[in-house]
């Protein structure tokens, strides 16, 4: 198990950090990218090894890849896609896409119907995923910026 | 302080327009340009309105000084993904919103950033090998699968620079680079014992796939922009039609 998550960190380490240099990402924030894009891809081997289904694994890692990300862009004061865009792409389900197309040319109607369908249900995941996170992090900051301000207004009364 | 006067007030439509245009340029989100453009101009405390409508291929920016509005309205074409470019926008807009500077210095700032150099050619061929290598071992390859992938990809990036260099469409161009993974993989099958073609094959169409228009349509619908989000998701399902067209012509010639 331990050598199975290695082998997902470091492949989709070295995935995310080749998209980071073709989308010019720089210093630090590509080793972060690349960080982010590792854990993305531990989280959903790891649960493909636990036994769960592709698409709840890819759920997982889409989460995981996505909250890192809105944490690491809040510490580098950096816009969120610079992790994300290069973190998510080793989930993408390429695979999925060459299959349906091989059932495709086969002539497996049936097969290619299933694969497309299981492909775009990923795709579909994926998107859930980074959406769920990103929406939480706009209501915990409103919060947090409706808190700060209730609390400013308090101290003023008391002064 | 006064820095704006009716003079200053159309540089400052030129430049902040030229900001927007680079960020689309570069990939950012529509909402962030929105955001970047109003924030860019409220900076300076004469302006009373300002307002903006963006779309992924133009711009309209109308600003209100002492009571007279001025209305500037971009086109933007040519595209390819820098975040590092957003990034320094980003920044400069938000350190600009706290600390103004003069219209002038303002543009120099936007004339640094669009000056900033990227990877060279090299660079990013090395690590799009790179990455692809790192695909087939994540696709659950060995090592010789991604030593293949490692060269394909190097392969497709040539294939696509070149094609972006004489502007040819992104749909072409991403069947062709993807027909030519095919081609390649098939071939490095025959060539060398142990090579499972459908791993690399996989790992080097992974190159093209369009990671940034999927991560931008959700963040785009996200912010409540479902035009934006509309438009860049019919580009991901477009690229990824090209993709598999490419692919699936290839397969049946070869297999």
């Amino acid at each position: 198990m331990i050598d199975l998550i290695i082998k997902a960190g470091i492949s989709a380490f070295l995935a995310s950090i080749g998209f980071g240099i073709l989308f010019n990402i720089r210093g630090k924030r590509l080793i972060l990218a690349g960080l982010t894009g590792a854990i993305g891809g531990i989280l959903y081997k790891y649960f493909l090894f636990l036994g769960m289904s592709e698409l709840v694994s890819n759920f997982v890692g889409a989460l995981g890849l996505a909250l890192f990300g809105e944490i690491f862009a809040r510490v580098c004061k950096t816009p969120v896609t610079t992790f994300i865009v290069c973190a998510l792409i080793p989930l993408v389900p390429g695979g999925g896409m060459y299959y349906t197309m091989l059932e495709v040319i086969q002539g497996d109607v049936q097969e290619a119907l299933s694969k497309g369908l299981q492909t775009l249900s990923i795709a579909g995941v994926l998107a859930l995923g980074i959406l769920v996170v990103s929406t939480a992090t706009q209501v915990y900051l409103r919060i947090k910026r409706a808190l700060e301000t209730y609390r400013l207004d308090d101290n003023f009364n008391n002064l | 302080m006064h820095i704006l006067n009716s003079m200053n007030v159309e540089k400052l439509l030129n430049v902040v327009v030229r900001a927007g245009k680079i960020l689309i340029e570069s990939g950012a989100e529509i909402y962030r340009v929105e955001e970047t453009m109003i924030r860019l101009c409220k900076s300076y405390s004469e302006v009373q309105i300002a307002d903006s409508f963006v779309t992924g291929t133009g711009i309209m920016l109308s600003i209100t000084v002492d009571g007279k509005t001025s209305t500037r309205i971009g086109r933007v074409r040519s595209k390819s993904v820098d975040l590092n470019v957003i990034d320094m926008v980003n920044s400069l807009s938000r350190r600009v919103s706290y600390d103004p500077i003069s219209v002038d210095e303002l543009e120099k700032e936007i004339d640094r950033i669009e000056g900033k150099e990227r990877y060279s050619f090299w660079i990013t061929l090395l690590f799009a090998g790179v990455g692809a290598a790192g695909f087939a071992i994540f696709f659950d390859g060995n090592i010789v699968d991604s030593v293949a992938a490692f060269l394909i990809g190097i392969i497709i990036r040539c294939v696509t620079t070149f094609f972006e260099k004489y502007r040819v469409n992104s749909f072409f161009t991403n069947a062709i680079a993807s027909a030519i993974a095919v081609c390649c993989s098939i071939g490095s099958a025959y060539l060398c014992y142990g090579i499972d073609y459908n791993v690399v094959i996989i790992s080097s169409i992974m190159l093209l796939v369009p990671g940034l228009a999927i991560t931008n349509a959700i963040r785009d619908t996200v912010a409540g922009d479902y035009l934006s989000g509309l438009s860049r998701g019919t580009e991901a399902t477009l690229t990824a039609l090209a993709i598999a067209i490419g692919a699936g012509f290839m397969l049946s010639i070869l297999l």
